[in-house]
Parts: structure tokens; C-alpha cells; sequence
């Protein structure tokens, strides 16, 4: 509070427009590439995000679109820097990069950066990290969820220059659109994204011309001090100690596999030491993370912990520190596959981390989320326009109740921050009808904050055959309460095909080994698929939550009124055609299920 | 329109804390201005006051425009219509799905935005048609009597009065048949039931949006109508027999019953009125480039007029997660006026607003309890701002109690009373500063190409820095700023916006069917524009949005004047790889073209009344000195002028003051200040100054 040194109230404003003037430029970064995009997972769902860069490869500034982006971009730029050098690069230069060995997240992620040089010295970088749909691979949309080792997952690509000095480097375009199914959209991606470059570079040097090189050198190295700072002072509001958790990943196969993630989380002073030591070894499947997603997973929840207006630059990550002891599934090493680490293992770090420190600052955490991606895949031809095309299809999920309100219904898992592709969009890119498309009643955890629900999908395929895969998770296990919050409703995946009366899991109508994890699965014209998704864990016991909201709940469809009664222990009934609460069983069931030795 | 010369021109403002009226006397050039407190509950009665206070009565006012913010505070106040939602079966929650994304990524403790309508009201009826218009599930008569029953339950016990009902089927932007076919049913069966229908609100693509849009339509559709009618009746009462406008969210007029039967229209009707004013006194001067900056008590709205058109944008949200999808001004307010509060942020960094002192406690200097600086007491203890002289001394200010409050945050800080009172107003000006530089650099458009129309209570003190900062070189400053927006109302056009969404190809192009639908939106538009009450010849503009096959989003492109040819429809092509490169840097030369949607606005002219010329004279001396700081010196005798005393042509230097009832004008060192025949001030910058 009282550190602001020698600085003069002339920098004190600098600082705040400086800041202002970088962020406005990652966030005109991002305009730019959703509308020059080509897939609707850039346009629609925002999935990218745009950093700028010190020279020395500090965070200047990032925009809000996904926290797992951002978290690992640091590494990813970081690595690159110091594998190819600052002097190999010229002005001009793109450097494009997706390797999850090299400080990546999982190989659909895919990082381009641009130095950018002010009357000659190289002043920062400018990049943007984005998911692309399709990189080849053994299954169709960047996916594939049954991997084994990183070769089968996509087209991997080291460091390499797209652009040297402002001019197509055409050998690598060329190995690319040769190895993405779906060519046409890669190149108007990656257009969209070197665009976002383009524009990032050309304010930058606007700003330059402004204030010049040093003094923007300094204030930018003075903010990371300050984000620094104002981080430890909040992280020091936590109580010093030693806080644990654990939970698991899975594969819906019969039996269903395992996979444990153990945290022990320091709290020191104003500095926070998360090791995930005594975590289960990483498996030949992809729910492995690389190094650069475990971290990110810890940045994520730790920001969610503290005050949202800290500057999120290189300084507010400086008091945290992940140990991830390589060869676990919290630090991958090759071959081990990747892609669903960052979707699905990145939501359960974020949900550890808030399970460990829920010990510490009860008020300021949540139940679990409903922690799936709910990945769906597919691609074929249309019939319409005789393309290939592919998409990346994923859903909201239910969030975990709070101390003080319930759980939100539907939102994009913690790791992303995506928009839903609207029905109309979607039916209008790709050869489904949707036949519904609402929100899960009664999937939310019962607590006296309400987790939120999950969503239902029924698509339809309308082609003579798409092919799908598919990655999932909460099937088995459901997403917890906190504080005797109730456990929420698990994901599935169904289907039923032509001519078939019922949905049934995937292994019971193909076969497959798993019924959270499937790859290329051809549907045919008639076959329907059922898409749900999880809710959020409640927080706080259910028969503490009033009985009137409980009533309102059921009104509004939320629960149903068996769950009102063998959950929040409240009963309502049908009375004149209005539906009413019953006081007194209310009463007698909130008496019953008092816990022993307890007064209301 | 023409007999509507012969009397009195009456424009009204509706703000939070005041609503202003504007009369010009169309023949005498008389203007007279009258502002009294806003009247929430009941917002007629306030500009009734104002009406009576005028020195003529309300049967002299010929033409009568009302700016409001009945339909934008009934949303946030949510006293609104119970909404029943009908739409098609399966996707009932469309408005409670909402888009999954959040606010903020690192916020855990936020909640998604509450929609217009509860759940238990939202009602499925069993049809579908896709995206090429074919019928997959037919609406049903029986569909139909179901739906009829489910509304009638849901109205048994509701005050009849307070419902509405909203429709919303999927893809009706392709083909509206099943909601046109429900509306006429509801219609018949429940008369009194007012209905908004998604096809007619807002024909998009992206059900969610769509879903908002024509829900917002019905939530505001009561307290709208309600307004109209009070104002109708009061209107009658004091002997006023014509017709009379509200403004339209996208700067327009229409006739007050128009308004009524498309509520969503008037969404921002209450902010418009400023952006008018601006191009009007930019257009005076010669400038067709401007930034209008109307900076209040509480905030700041800033809009961009590009070579004399106002910007439109179809992109606007109530609150992060709610959009409506209609016709608006493009403009962006920023929490930073004159009762913003500073603080020390928990990172130790000094933050102006967006949390304002508001009318009471009001800033420290008020001397009503309140202690927090404000941007207000920052200028007093600058010396900027007269405490003898606010509001034409109606509201005396403390000194000591404005420099009190500022020196609260000068400890922690480490600095002089002075230069935190200077940091404040700093941050303040820089908030404001990169508003602009979204609206302006963000868009492709150079902010050092145009003139700033500052206006308000604190914007005429305040524009010049802001000037500075983002390289502009000349601020406008209207006479009357306090009543620039109520007089922007006087000079509102008729307007009309058509779009029509259908995706047609450009390797599959028929030019004579767009040529038929666009002359058939003409129409369609040309007719709601006579219905509004223009009779004259409309300008007609008209445009396409397209995009490369597989985009989602488009850029707009002008439609040339003459009928759609497969000649017009190649340069129209063109133009668009134009435009992209221009502003992506690359063309996709060889890629199919998506036409999207087709706009259509008609505008009926009006003429636009003048302020009369001031009186020539000789120039005005100043009215006395004061000790004003300025860039860390204080400058002991900075002359202080009286705006009401300046003379035609009349040349000040800075630095200078210029105070008046409502604002105050703020020269600084080599900064000077001329006077034009109608009292418009316009102060050139020195950009040699730091």
C-alpha cells in the first residue's frame, strides 16, 4: 500500500494509462481475430487469447478469453525465445509453434508470435494462442480422445518460421495444408491470426512514438512490480499453512480406470508453493498434462481467489510456484498424449486447488464444477456444399455453489471462457438438426446454495455419415459439494440409432472400450446423439436453504419436487391447482435430518 | 411539416438527475431553457413542470421531441411486464442457457445476468423449420389450442395489464410463417395482450440474441405505452393537439405512438440527443469529423460522427450477457464525471470512478456529509472550478472541504494536495481519453482527424487535456452546454431502419431477386416512415454486411444508388475485398462471398432550428482573477470571464476561465479561445504543450 518508492504522482498516472493502452491493444487483437476468423470456435466461442510481451519475455498484458491460453503462453514464449534466440529473429518474422514438449499446452493450441522492433531494437513480442480445429492426426477435429502417444494426435510443430521478414514461408504452409483435413479453414485461421499480429504491431509502435522505448520499458517493469505486490498483499489475507486435496480423473470403461491427482498447497507470507508430488504416473491415455497446463491449472484458481482488478501481468504470477514432477499426469513427458489435459484435467487442477484452500478461505471458494469439456468432435463432407469441414463441439457445464449464491447454470469449465455456437449457426454450418438443446433439471448438487445445472443436448444427423469422437469426463464420479453441499448429476453421452427405440451408451451400441472416450465412430443419416452435461456441487447443507427458494426452485423446474422432499427435506404439494409448500412435513423432514446434538 | 415553423419548438431531455427542456421560438429566434429535477415514478410530471414554467402555453408548441429513459430504467429497475416466452418446443431455455461464457475469467463470485422472463414462463409449441426455411415439424391447430390454454392459466390471477407476450421460433429470421401464424392466433384469442414478435423485433441469426432482443421488447412494452399515454393526456390537458416524437435509440424521431408499438426502439432514447447536438455544432464550424463528449455528474457518453454521419451499431448489451439487437448510436460511457470518486487501489495506484458520489452525499465540497474526493473537489483545490459560482451560485461549494478530501489520499500517496488533485482530474481526463481512442483508433479511424464537441456540466472543463491526449486540436464547446443533449432532440431526424438476414452465395447469386427484396424493404420503410409523420421526399441509404464462406462475422459495405445488376453486384464484390484488406491486411481473392444482411434507412429530413446570434459588442473583460494551478504552476491571476458577456469574434489566450450557470471552460497556457456569431465557443490547442 505505502511502496510506491520515488515515484511521482506523473507516473503513478502513466502506470494506469500506460496499462489501459496495452490492454485496449490484446483486446483489438482479439477483435480482429474473431471476426477474420474462419471456424466458429474463433468467431463464436472466442477460443483464443492475445498477450503481449517484454523483451525479456515477461507478460505485459493478456486479454480475457481462456485462463489455460494464458497460463501456459508464458512458457511457450519463454522456450522459444530461448531455443531459437532473439538474434535468429528479423522484423517480419512469425514463429509458429504447437509442441506440448516445449512449454505447450496440447497440440490443437497453437502459438504465433511477432517481434516487434522500434527504430531498430527489438522492443517485445506480440502472440496469440489459439485452438485450432483440425491438425490431422488419427481422428478427425485435433481430438483424439483414445491416443496413446503424441504421434497419433495431430500435426506437431517445433518453432518454425510461417513469415520471414513479411514474406510467405511457403515450405511450412505447405506441410501444413498437406496435413490438416481440412486445409481451407487452416488457412483462414491462421490468416485471422497473423492479422491479430499485424494490428497488435502497428499500435504498439504507436505507442512507442508516444512515450518511447525506455519509458515504456520502465513503466512496464514497474506494473509487473506493482501487480507483484498488490498479489502478495492479498495473498498474504490468506491464513500461512498447509492445505490438501485430491480427486481423480477417469475413463468410463468397465471397470472404470483411475487416475489420481494429489496436491499439497503452501501458503507462506504473501507466496503460495503448490506440489503435486504422489500423483499418479502419467498413463499412455490423454488426460495428461504438460507442465505448462498444471500451472496454468494453479494460476487459474488462485486468481479466482484473490481481487479480479490486480493487473494480470508477468508480476502477479511471480509469488506463485507449481512443483510437477515430470512423468506424472501433472507433467507429461514424450510420447505420453496430451489433448484432453488441457479440457478436462485443467477444470479438476482449478477444483483441487479450490478443495485445498476451501480449508483456508471457506467464503471465497466453490463446490466443484460439473468439470468436463464435454468434447465432441466430428467432420465429414456436407452434402449441401460438397466440402470437408470439422468442428469442435463442447458445452457448458453446472458451477459449483458459493458461500453466498448458487452455483451458475451453464458456463464454459475454468479452463475456457467460450461462447456456445448458436443453434442457428450450427445448423447451418454442419449436417445435424437439433432436436433440443435445455438445461438438466435437478443435475445442480442440492445444498443450501444450489449448484448449477448442466445442459442436454439431441442432435440428429441429416448426412449420409459424420464421423465423431469424443472426450468426456464426470461420468463415474460426480462433481462434489462443499460443507455438506450434495454431490450434482454426472455427464453422459448417448445414442440411438435409426431404427433403435432407446438411447444407449456408446458401448453398448458400437462396442467401444470406454464410454467417455470414443474415436472415429461413424454415425449414419437418422442416428441421434445425446449430449449432457454435469452440474455443479452444492455448498452448505440443503435443509439449511429456505424452503420458500426451495418452492421457487420447483416452480421455475430447477428440482423436482421428490428432490425438494429427499434432499431439502421440503415438502410441496398441489393444493387448488397451485402449487404450494406443505409447512408442516416440511418441518418434520427438516427435524428428522437434523444432524445429532444440534439446535436450529 | 411546414405550419410546424409558424410556433414554438420544444425539445426535452430526460437525464437521471435532471430533465432540461429547450423551446426555440421558430420566428423571434427566442430561446428560452428550463431544467427541474427528474421525476422517476412518474416521468411526465417533470417535463409538465417544465412546460409550465415556459413563458408561453403549451398550445403555442408546435413540434414537440422527448428524449427518455423509461424503456433503459424499467430493465434496470426490473418493473417491467411478466413475460410469457413462447418459442418453439425443445428449446425453452434458450434464455437461461445464455452464451456459457463469463463476465470476467478470475471472478468466481459472479452471477450470470437474470433474464427478462422466469422460467416457469417459458412455453414450447411444437414446430420447427430449418435453415433453409423447410417445415420439419408443421404448427398445428392443436399445437396452437395448447398454447392458448398454457397462456390463459398463466394470465388467470396476473393483473392483465402487467403481461406480454414475446415469440420467438427458431430460424424465423428464414421464414417468420409459424410466428407470423402464432401472432394473428394470440391476437384473435387474447386482444388485450400486447405481443412482440422476434421476426418483426429483431430478424438475426443467433436464437439468443434474437431470444433477448424480443423479450426486452415486451418487458419495456407496458411502461412505455403508459408513458405515451400520461404524456398524451397531460399534453391534451394544457391544450397541445398535435402530434409529437420520442427519440429512437438510433438517433432518430418517430411519432410517439409509433414508439409505443416498438418499444425496443426508444431503449436509448435518453442518449441520443447529444450525439444530434454534436454533429450540428461541428457541422457549424465546418467540422464534419467529430467526437461528441457529454461529461455529467456521473458519467461520460462519447460517440463519433465520421464525416457528418452518426455511427450505428446493432451490438449493444444491457448488462454483460443480455444484448439487444437493435438499431443504436455507437457510443461507450465511461463511470468518470464530475462526482466520480478517487481512491488508492489495493495495489497502491490512485483510480478515479466508476463509483460516483451521485447527487447526495454529493462531492466532499457540497459540504452534505460526504468526505471521499471527488473529480469535482480534485478542480477546486485546483482552482478551476468557482465555489461561488456553481450552478449560478445556487449551490455554494466548500474549499476547505474539497481540499480536505483530496488531501486524505495525498499521504499514502506521497504527494502534494496539489498534485493528487492534479493526478485525479489526470486519471479522470485518461479514462475518458482511451473511451475515445477505442471508439476511434479501435475502428480504423484517426482521432487526429476530427474536432471534440464537449458538452455537459464538467465536459467543456475537462476537454482540452483530453484534446491533447489523443492529439485532437480543436474542442467545440456549444453555448448552453448543460442543455447541448434536450437541444439535440430539436434536431432529430425521421428514421428508419430495415434489415433482412438471408445468406446468399456469390457463385449462386440472382441479382434480380435482391434487387426485389431490397425495393420491397424501400417500401417497407418509406410507408413506417409516413406513418411517423414524414411527408417529404426521404434520402434513402442502403447496405450489405458480407463475409468470406466460413466467417461469422461480416463487414458492412455501402449498396451504390441503382437497381442490384450482375454488373453492380461484381463491383459490389470488389468493394468488399477492398475493404478487408484494408483493414485485415489480405484478401481471399478466390473464396465464395457471403451476402448476409441487407440494411435499408430512410430518414426524413427536418430543418434544423439555429441559437439566435449573440449581441455584437465590444469584447468582454474579464470579470476578475483567481489562483488556478496549471501543469504544477499556479498561475496567481488567471483571468476569470463571464461566457454570457463574450462578444461575436471575441479572442481569448489561455490561460483563462470562462464560467457560465452550467459549466465552466478551461484554457490552458498557450491554448485560445474564439467566439463565433451564435456564441459557440471553439478553443484551439496548443499541441506544443506537453
Amino acid at each position: 500500500m505505502k511502496t510506491n518508492g520515488e515515484m511521482s504522482a506523473t507516473d503513478l498516472v502513466s502506470m494506469t494509462v500506460i496499462y489501459n493502452r496495452l490492454v485496449g491493444i490484446v483486446e483489438e487483437m482479439g477483435t480482429t481475430m474473431m471476426r477474420a476468423s474462419y471456424s466458429p470456435i474463433f468467431s463464436e466461442s472466442l477460443d483464443f487469447s492475445c498477450v503481449l510481451f517484454g523483451r525479456d519475455a515477461n507478460m505485459l498484458a493478456q486479454t480475457e478469453f481462456s485462463p489455460a491460453q494464458v497460463g501456459a503462453i508464458r512458457f511457450v514464449v519463454k522456450w522459444l525465445i530461448a531455443e531459437i534466440g532473439e538474434d535468429n529473429l528479423k522484423p517480419g518474422d512469425v514463429v509458429v509453434h504447437n509442441d506440448p514438449y516445449r512449454g505447450g499446452a496440447h497440440m490443437p493450441e497453437h502459438v504465433v508470435i511477432k517481434p516487434v522492433y522500434y527504430k531498430g531494437e527489438l522492443f517485445g513480442y506480440v502472440a496469440n494462442i489459439a485452438h485450432m480445429v483440425e491438425i490431422g492426426g488419427m481422428a478427425v477435429g485435433g481430438f483424439a480422445a483414445t491416443a496413446t502417444e503424441v504421434y497419433q494426435e495431430g500435426l506437431r510443430l517445433p518453432p518454425v518460421w510461417l513469415m520471414r521478414e513479411g514474406e510467405y514461408n511457403h515450405d511450412i504452409w505447405r506441410i501444413v495444408m498437406a496435413n490438416h483435413r481440412a486445409p481451407r479453414y487452416s488457412w483462414g485461421d491462421l490468416h485471422a491470426m497473423l492479422a491479430s499480429l499485424d494490428i497488435a504491431e502497428k499500435r504498439v509502435h504507436e505507442l512507442l512514438d508516444v512515450y518511447g522505448l525506455e519509458r515504456i520499458t520502465t513503466i512496464s517493469a514497474q506494473l509487473q512490480d506493482y501487480a507483484e505486490r498488490w498479489m502478495r498483499e492479498e495473498l498474504r489475507t490468506v491464513p500461512d499453512g498447509e492445505y490438501t486435496f485430491e480427486d481423480h480423473m477417469e475413463d468410463a470403461s468397465d471397470p472404470p480406470m483411475k487416475d489420481w491427482v494429489r496436491l499439497r498447497v503452501v501458503v507462506d507470507d504473501g507466496s503460495v508453493i503448490a506440489d503435486f508430488t504422489g500423483s499418479d504416473p502419467q498413463g499412455p491415455h490423454v488426460l495428461n498434462c504438460t507442465y505448462g497446463v498444471t500451472a496454468s491449472g494453479v494460476y487459474n484458481a488462485i486468481f479466482n481467489l484473490v481481487d479480479d482488478d490486480i493487473p494480470h501481468n508477468e508480476g502477479s504470477y511471480r509469488p506463485i510456484t507449481v512443483i510437477a514432477p515430470p512423468g506424472t499426469i501433472t507433467n507429461v513427458m514424450e510420447p505420453g498424449p496430451s489433448v484432453g489435459g488441457n479440457t478436462e484435467t485443467h477444470p479438476r487442477l482449478w477444483e483441487i486447488v479450490l478443495g485445498a484452500m476451501s480449508k483456508a478461505v471457506p467464503d471465497r471458494v466453490a463446490a466443484a464444477t460439473g468439470g468436463t469439456s464435454c468434447n465432441f468432435l466430428f467432420g465429414g463432407v456436407h452434402p449441401h456444399t460438397g466440402r470437408f469441414y470439422a468442428h469442435y463441439h463442447f458445452d457448458g457445464v453446472g458451477w459449483g455453489g458459493r458461500s453466498h449464491a448458487d452455483g451458475n447454470d451453464n458456463l464454459c469449465v475454468p479452463n475456457g471462457n467460450c461462447r456456445a455456437t448458436p443453434v442457428e449457426i450450427f445448423e447451418t454450418r454442419y449436417p445435424f438438426v437439433e432436436w433440443s438443446y435445455r438445461l438438466r433439471n435437478d443435475s445442480g448438487g442440492p445444498g443450501e446454495h444450489r449448484g448449477g445445472l448442466g445442459s442436454e443436448r439431441v442432435l440428429e444427423v441429416r448426412a449420409p455419415e459424420i464421423n465423431v469422437s469424443a472426450l468426456y469426463d464426470r461420468m463415474v464420479s460426480p462433481p462434489w459439494g462443499l460443507f455438506g453441499g450434495g454431490a450434482a448429476a454426472t455427464s453422459s453421452l448417448l445414442v440411438k440409432r435409426a431404427g433403435d427405440d432407446e438411447f444407449r451408451t456408446f458401448r453398448e451400441a458400437y462396442g467401444t472400450k470406454s464410454n467417455s472416450r470414443i474415436a472415429n465412430i461413424k454415425l449414419k443419416r437418422g442416428d441421434r446423439v445425446m449430449l449432457c452435461s454435469s452440474g455443479g456441487g452444492g455448498f452448505g447443507r440443503p435443509t439449511d436453504r429456505p424452503a420458500e427458494l426451495v418452492l421457487e426452485d420447483v416452480l421455475d423446474g430447477y428440482v423436482s419436487v421428490e428432490a425438494a422432499r429427499d434432499f431439502y427435506g421440503v415438502e410441496i404439494e398441489s393444493s387448488n391447482g397451485e402449487t404450494v409448500l406443505n409447512d408442516d412435513k416440511t418441518e418434520a423432514h427438516r427435524t428428522a435430518s437434523r444432524p445429532e446434538g444440534e439446535s436450529w | 411539416m411546414d405550419s410546424d415553423f409558424a410556433g414554438i419548438r420544444v425539445g426535452v431531455d430526460t437525464g437521471g438527475t435532471f430533465t432540461d427542456l429547450v423551446a426555440m421560438d421558430v420566428r423571434t429566434g427566442h430561446v428560452q431553457v428550463h431544467k427541474r429535477p427528474s421525476t422517476p415514478a412518474q416521468p411526465s410530471d417533470a417535463i409538465f413542470e417544465c412546460i409550465e414554467q415556459m413563458d408561453a402555453p403549451a398550445s403555442r408548441i408546435s413540434y414537440l421531441v422527448v428524449g427518455t429513459t423509461v424503456a433503459i430504467n424499467s430493465i434496470h429497475q426490473r418493473n417491467g411486464a411478466r413475460v410469457i416466452y413462447v418459442t418453439t418446443r425443445g428449446f425453452e431455455d434458450i434464455p437461461f442457457l445464455q452464451r456459457t461464457n463469463r463476465r470476467f475469467h478470475y471472478d468466481l463470485q459472479w452471477s450470470s445476468p437474470t433474464p427478462l422472463v422466469l422460467r416457469r414462463d417459458s412455453v414450447g409449441v411444437p414446430e420447427r423449420i430449418d435453415y433453409q426455411g423447410e417445415v420439419l415439424i408443421p404448427l398445428s391447430d392443436d399445437g396452437l389450442d395448447q398454447l392458448a390454454a398454457d397462456i390463459r392459466r398463466r394470465l388467470d390471477g396476473a393483473a392483465r395489464g402487467d403481461v406480454a407476450l414475446a415469440i420467438n421460433f427458431l430460424f424465423s429470421y428464414v421464414s417468420p410463417d409459424h410466428e407470423l401464424m402464432t401472432r394473428d392466433y394470440l391476437r384473435r384469442k387474447f386482444p388485450d395482450v400486447p405481443v412482440s414478435v422476434s421476426y418483426e423485433v429483431a430478424p438475426i441469426w443467433r436464437e439468443y440474441d434474437r431470444a433477448s432482443t424480443t423479450l426486452v421488447d415486451a418487458y419495456v412494452r407496458p411502461l412505455v405505452h403508459q408513458f405515451v399515454q400520461s404524456m398524451q393526456a397531460g399534453l391534451e390537458e394544457r391544450g397541445f393537439d398535435r402530434h409529437w416524437s420520442l427519440m429512437k435509440s438510433n438517433g432518430g424521431q418517430m411519432l410517439s405512438q409509433s414508439a409505443a408499438d416498438r418499444p425496443v426502439q426508444t431503449l436509448l432514447s435518453g442518449l441520443s440527443g447529444g450525439i444530434i447536438a454534436g454533429r450540428h455544432f461541428g457541422e457549424a464550424v465546418g467540422q464534419s469529423n467529430v467526437i461528441t463528449l457529454d461529461m455529467g455528474g456521473t458519467s461520460t457518453d462519447v460517440g463519433v460522427v465520421v464525416d457528418g454521419l452518426v455511427r450505428y451499431t446493432t451490438e449493444w448489451e444491457i448488462e454483460f450477457g443480455l444484448p439487444v439487437s437493435a438499431p443504436f448510436i455507437d457510443m461507450t460511457t465511461i463511470g468518470a464525471g464530475g462526482g466520480s470518486i478517487a481512491f488508492i487501489n489495493k495495489g497502491g495506484l490512485l483510480q478515479v470512478g466508476p463509483s460516483s458520489a451521485g447527487a447526495v452525499p454529493g462531492p466532499a465540497c457540497y459540504g452534505q456529509g460526504g468526505d471521499r474526493p471527488t473529480v469535482t473537489d480534485a478542480n477546486i483545490a485546483l482552482g478551476r472550478l468557482n465555489p461561488d459560482n456553481f450552478l449560478g451560485g445556487e449551490v455554494k461549494l466548500h474549499p476547505d472541504l474539497a481540499v480536505q478530501a483530496v488531501g486524505s489520499l495525498s499521504g499514502s500517496l506521497g504527494t502534494s494536495v496539489e498534485a493528487t488533485a492534479a493526478a485525479i482530474v489526470d486519471v479522470a481526463n485518461e479514462n475518458i481519453a482511451e473511451a475515445i481512442r477505442q471508439m476511434t483508433i479501435g475502428r480504423g479511424l484517426d482521432p487526429r482527424e476530427f474536432a471534440i464537441v464537449a458538452f455537459g456540466g464538467a465536459g467543456p472543463l475537462h476537454a482540452a487535456a483530453i484534446a491533447r491526449s489523443i492529439g485532437v486540436e480543436q474542442v467545440i464547446v456549444p453555448p448552453h452546454p448543460g442543455l447541448t443533449s434536450a437541444f439535440g432532440t430539436l434536431l432529430a431526424d425521421l428514421r428508419v431502419d430495415k434489415t433482412w438476414t438471408n445468406i446468399v452465395r456469390s457463385d449462386r447469386l440472382d441479382p434480380k431477386a435482391i434487387d426485389d427484396r431490397l425495393q420491397g424493404l424501400v417500401l417497407d420503410a418509406t410507408e413506417d416512415l409516413r406513418r411517423e409523420g414524414y411527408g417529404g421526399v426521404p434520402t434513402l441509404r442502403r447496405s450489405v454486411t458480407m463475409r468470406y464462406l466460413g466467417q461469422n462475422y461480416e463487414e458492412e459495405i455501402p449498396i451504390p444508388a441503382g437497381p442490384i445488376t450482375a454488373e453492380s453486384a461484381r463491383d459490389l464484390l470488389e468493394s468488399f475485398h477492398q475493404h478487408y484488406e484494408q483493414i485485415y491486411g489480405y484478401r481471399i481473392a478466390d473464396e465464395i462471398i457471403e451476402m448476409v444482411q441487407f440494411n435499408v434507412t430512410v430518414i426524413g429530413r427536418t430543418d434544423n432550428p439555429r441559437f439566435p446570434e449573440i449581441e455584437a459588442g465590444p469584447d468582454a473583460a474579464p470579470v476578475g482573477t483567481r489562483s488556478v494551478l496549471f501543469d504544477g504552476q499556479y498561475v496567481a491571476d488567471c483571468p476569470i470571464y463571464d461566457r454570457d458577456d463574450l462578444a461575436p469574434d471575441q479572442k481569448i489566450e489561455g490561460p483563462a476561465i470562462i464560467e457560465e450557470l452550467d459549466s465552466t471552460t478551461f484554457l490552458r497556457p498557450g491554448d485560445s479561445l474564439t467566439v463565433t456569431r451564435d456564441g459557440t465557443a471553439i478553443v484551439q490547442i496548443d499541441a506544443t504543450a506537453d
